[in-house]
């Protein structure tokens, strides 16, 4: 059962549809497994309905609805609905099992993964990190604003337990020391905002766990 | 980060509901006349009630092209949405979204898609729109959850009459021009600090923040 949602500003940037691909992701995964965010965004998408009919509307041209209709004629297919997709859609990218993955490990009870590469063309850094089972991290502080879902396991630091689907944003002023629940690892998707400051090499320069 | 207890009847005890209405609004605040159309479109093909549908929504979703900087493609992305209209007619589901929200979705998301055409490097992206950004009733799986959903538009549109124009310039900056708090901080030259208190307190009349629906 989640417990740390997302917040509203970021439930209604993604209800607008104004977040990043990886963002995206994060507020998806969790609210797969949120029902009560899952209520809060139909809220918000409701909200972007009642927005858009307030707005003054702009004519569309005279032969709009014809062209649309002679497309449709053309040879639309026939309504179909999609089969049902498998797993979560950061299984579809990644493969079922995350522990299975080419983990590189960096300290005792610290693997990473950068998978920034599935999100091209998008500025932020996206990795997965794993602590293993009863690991501890290191004290760490945040560069630039960190949001992380837990996909696996879970972590507990001095704000409290973070559980599988739990929703974290730190930014810098949040300096915390991560311990791993003993029982599975703790598996978390972070997307690492480009400080707006840095630029390419010195961002990669960022290690997230330990900066 | 917020936290929080967790309310489960948030929406559906709200003030609206209990609020004396004429007695017709209960009944067909189940089944508004944009819903009913694109359920015949969804049942039957109506092409009569799909004109319907076009002629009220589609210079509502040209306008909210125009105002995201998509004014060369306006009159593309209109036939993009109502093509996907047509398709996708036969999984809406009126219980789990009145019309409007339901094609506010795909308005969204048909956007998100042509901008990432429009980008090169995105266009390559490996997940689907849809997979990350839904369509109500899309999911099976979704239970419906009856009233409450269709009864938060009209909510909605109740409540966004008592907000300050403020508040609504806002939230309608993020919704209609797509832009970031920081973005619209910096168009209406005011702190992000206050961009966010506004958005606060809009969400928090709408209802839409954690605390509130547990008051």
């Amino acid at each position: 059962m989640t417990q740390h949602h997302p917040d509203s500003h970021s439930l209604m940037e993604f209800s607008a549809g104004n977040l990043s691909d990886p963002h995206a992701l994060c507020i998806r995964l969790h609210l797969d497994e949120c029902p009560h965010c899952r209520s809060r965004v139909d809220t918000l998408d409701s909200l972007g309905a009642v927005l858009m009919d307030e707005q003054p509307g702009a004519g569309v041209a005279d032969d709009a609805f014809d062209r649309l209709m002679s497309r449709i004629d053309a040879g639309t297919p026939e309504p179909q609905p999609k089969p049902a997709p498998r797993g979560n859609p950061l299984q579809r990218l990644l493969g079922e099992d995350l522990n299975l993955l080419p983990w590189k490990r960096q300290l005792a009870d610290v693997s990473v993964l950068d998978i920034s590469h599935l999100f091209p063309g998008q500025p932020e850094k996206v990795v997965l990190q794993k602590l293993a089972a009863g690991g501890k991290a290191p004290a760490h502080t945040h560069r630039g604003l960190e949001t992380t879902i837990v996909l696996q396991g879970a972590f507990t630091d001095h704000k409290g337990v973070f559980n599988q689907w739990d929703f974290v944003v730190l930014d810098e002023h949040d300096e915390h020391r991560p311990v791993a629940l003993e029982g599975d690892d703790c598996i978390t998707l972070s997307v690492l905002s480009a400080p707006l400051k840095l630029t390419g090499t010195f961002t990669r320069l960022l290690n997230p766990f330990i900066r | 980060m917020m936290t929080s207890t967790r309310a489960k009847t948030a929406t559906t005890g709200d003030r609206n509901v209990s609020t004396p209405n004429p007695g017709s609004n209960r009944t067909e605040g189940r089944k508004d006349p944009w819903s009913q159309l694109l359920d015949k479109v969804g049942k039957q093909q109506d092409r009569e009630a799909y004109r319907a549908l076009f002629q009220h929504f589609a210079p509502q979703i040209k306008y909210y092209a125009m105002a995201n900087g998509l004014a060369g493609q306006a009159e593309e992305l209109v036939q993009e949405v109502f093509v996907s209209i047509w398709r996708r007619s036969c999984l809406y589901d009126w219980r789990k979204a009145a019309a409007s929200t339901w094609i506010f979705t795909i308005a969204r998301n048909q956007r998100i898609d042509m901008l990432r055409k429009m980008q090169r490097s995105r266009a390559e992206m490996t997940v689907d729109t849809e997979d990350l950004w839904q369509i109500p009733g899309d999911d099976e799986n979704e239970p419906v959850t009856s009233l409450h959903r269709l009864m938060s538009e009209r909510r909605i549109r109740d409540s966004l009459k008592h907000l300050p124009e403020e508040q609504i310039t806002v939230i309608a900056k993020v919704y209609m021009e797509n832009k970031s708090h920081q973005i619209v901080a910096d168009e209406l030259n005011i702190p992000l600090g206050t961009v966010k208190s506004r958005v606060r307190l809009a969400l928090n009349k709408l209802k839409v923040i954690l605390q509130d629906q547990n008051a």
